[in-house]
């Protein structure tokens, strides 16, 4: 098998009559942490569901695993349950009644029509071990509506464990937690990454964390505007094709 | 409608008994009134009824669980009240209306459905001009029918007590294939009602399972018409849903229970309607509303401990 997990060719997205996301190819590998960067409406979030198959792209290929994603979205099940999405701020409604173990158990099934008790023992396992991965046990019968904004971070990297993934593709994974929040999340979640040997697929507004953590970063403005290691993507000039000239002094002065 | 029906003469064993005004005596009323209830139900058209109220809360209830959180409380109301359409459809067409309900509720949601994601405005508006329109069309249509045998009365409230065998085997069917679809396919369902672009992400068709399910629910308010009427059969769908999710903290047991409180009320609004001689389809929506009620005070008190 190729040691490639995505493989991106030429992908073309509109979103309603523009362009929201144009030609744009790169390729993620096995266990590495890939950041894409790029100002607001630049195409982040629609390349990620473009490649996930939640919107239709207009034309370029996508391949997980060597696994083509059809043009109506469809993708062999077993790939995918080897990768995980945290959408951007998960903000389902809160009146919805639903624990944090039968949510972590969504995330175990995989998702043909069977009886609602079938395997529930080895789901029961499976999630309790997800939920002792992340700190989280005491939370497993607790309604999501009462849970923090870090609490609910961790149910769903439990949500995202509880079955092996390849990997793992985070949205602003971060956003909605305070300073220290954010730094506990994303501790675990690179602890989990040395365990699990996870690849990261993450849209990211701190460069300062992208430059800590990341292998390579996705400058990402419509166009894929640059890609490299965090030092040379993240250069002045390269933050001035991607932000513009005014981002750029902005960061310098602070 | 209504229960004002004859009862003399139809009981089976014959024991001379004084007319039933008679036990209406201010001694006894609770217990008069129980044997009368008693009676009554042994009736085959009140049977029927019930049985029929039965299998439409526990499909409203099923159902409704997931409508109200996928927010088509309302699509449920204008399928409801655009049947008026359908059933003077059939009327001017010569068919009878319980041939034509199911196929134009299913046509319909499905248009209104396509409608919906083709423009750009707001469910809640659009639902309300489909839903007045197609309520004022079906009214000037029955101008053209002439007499309606069952009246206006009857398709506006429903007659559940006209509740036929061929309907309940209908509504039978009809269950069973909700309660096969929803438990077969539960996890799908619940990851779709709670974030429709991480169930896509997981391989979920959504939009292959919003039609069934918008066909489905469609298929239950059709063959739930003739008894509750377009204008109350929402009902059905919405109240016993909310009162479970007050009285829930598993999703699981927020569906089942939805299903039972739906049965429940049928139940009760029964026997209320036979208790005090009300027209049947209020008198469901009405305990409805009381379950519903004191599902609103019971977790202040009891569940929030737990």
């Amino acid at each position: 098998m190729s040691a490639e997990v995505l493989v991106v060719e030429g992908l073309t997205v509109y979103r309603d009559a523009y362009v929201a996301v144009q030609d744009v190819s790169f390729s993620l590998e096995v266990g590495t942490d890939t950041a894409i960067v790029g100002p607001n409406g630049a195409g982040k979030s629609t390349l990620i569901q473009a490649i996930l198959g939640i919107l239709p792209r207009q034309s370029g290929d996508v391949f997980w695993l060597g696994h083509s994603l059809s043009r109506r979205g469809a993708l062999n099940a077993r790939v995918r349950q080897q990768i995980a999405y945290l959408p951007q701020n998960f903000l389902f409604d809160r009146r919805i009644p639903i624990t944090v173990n039968e949510l972590v158990a969504l995330g175990w099934d995989d998702l043909g029509p069977k009886l609602p008790w079938a395997n529930q023992k080895q789901r029961r396992l499976a999630v309790r071990q997800a939920l002792e991965r992340v700190d989280a046990l005491h939370l497993g019968s607790q309604p999501i509506s009462r849970l923090s904004g870090g609490e609910t971070k961790r149910a769903l990297l439990a949500y995202c464990l509880v079955r092996p993934r390849r990997l793992l593709i985070l949205d602003e994974a971060s956003a909605g937690l305070d300073v220290r929040g954010e730094s506990d999340f994303y501790q675990l979640i690179y602890q989990l990454k040395q365990e699990q040997g996870w690849a990261i697929l993450q849209i990211s507004h701190d460069l300062d964390m992208v430059r800590k953590h990341c292998d390579r970063v996705l400058c990402l403005n419509r166009l894929l505007r640059c890609q490299g290691t965090p030092d040379y993507a993240l250069s002045p000039d390269n933050l001035v094709s991607v932000y513009g000239s005014e981002f750029v002094r902005y960061r310098h002065q602070h | 409608m209504g229960l004002r029906c004859t009862v003399y003469g139809t009981r089976p064993e014959p024991p001379p008994r004084k007319p039933y005004t008679v036990h209406r005596t201010p001694l006894s009323p609770m217990l008069s009134d129980f044997t009368r209830v008693i009676e009554l139900f042994q009736l085959p058209f009140m049977q029927r009824a019930l049985m029929g109220g039965i299998l439409t809360g526990l499909m409203g209830g099923l159902l409704g669980s997931f409508t109200i959180l996928r927010q088509l409380s309302f699509f449920s109301d204008a399928l409801g009240h655009s049947a008026l359409l359908g059933i003077s459809l059939g009327l001017l067409l010569g068919m009878s209306p319980s041939s034509v309900l199911l196929p134009f509720a299913v046509l319909f949601a499905l248009g209104v459905t396509y409608l919906l994601e083709r423009t750009r405005l707001w469910t809640d508006a659009l639902l309300n001009i489909v839903y007045s329109s197609s309520l004022a069309i079906g009214v000037i249509l029955l101008t053209f029918v002439g007499q309606y045998k069952g009246g206006i009365n009857s398709i506006l409230f429903g007659d559940i007590l006209a509740v036929r065998q061929g309907d309940l085997i209908v509504s039978t069917v009809l269950l069973v294939v909700c309660v096969v679809f929803v438990g077969l396919t539960l996890r799908s369902q619940i990851l779709l009602t709670l974030h429709e672009p991480l169930a896509i992400a997981s391989g979920i068709a959504a939009s292959a399972h919003r039609t069934a399910f918008i066909v489905l629910l469609a298929l239950v308010v059709g063959a739930s018409i003739k008894a509750i009427g377009v204008l109350l059969i929402s009902a059905f769908v919405v109240i016993p849903a909310c009162a479970a999710r007050l009285l829930s903290r598993t999703f699981t047991g927020y569906v089942m229970l939805s299903a039972v409180l739906g049965a429940l009320g049928a139940v009760l609004g029964m026997v209320f309607s036979a208790m005090l001689n009300l027209p049947s389809g209020p008198a469901i929506v009405t305990m409805q509303l009381a379950i519903f009620l004191v599902a609103i005070v019971v977790p202040r008190t009891r569940l929030t401990a737990v």
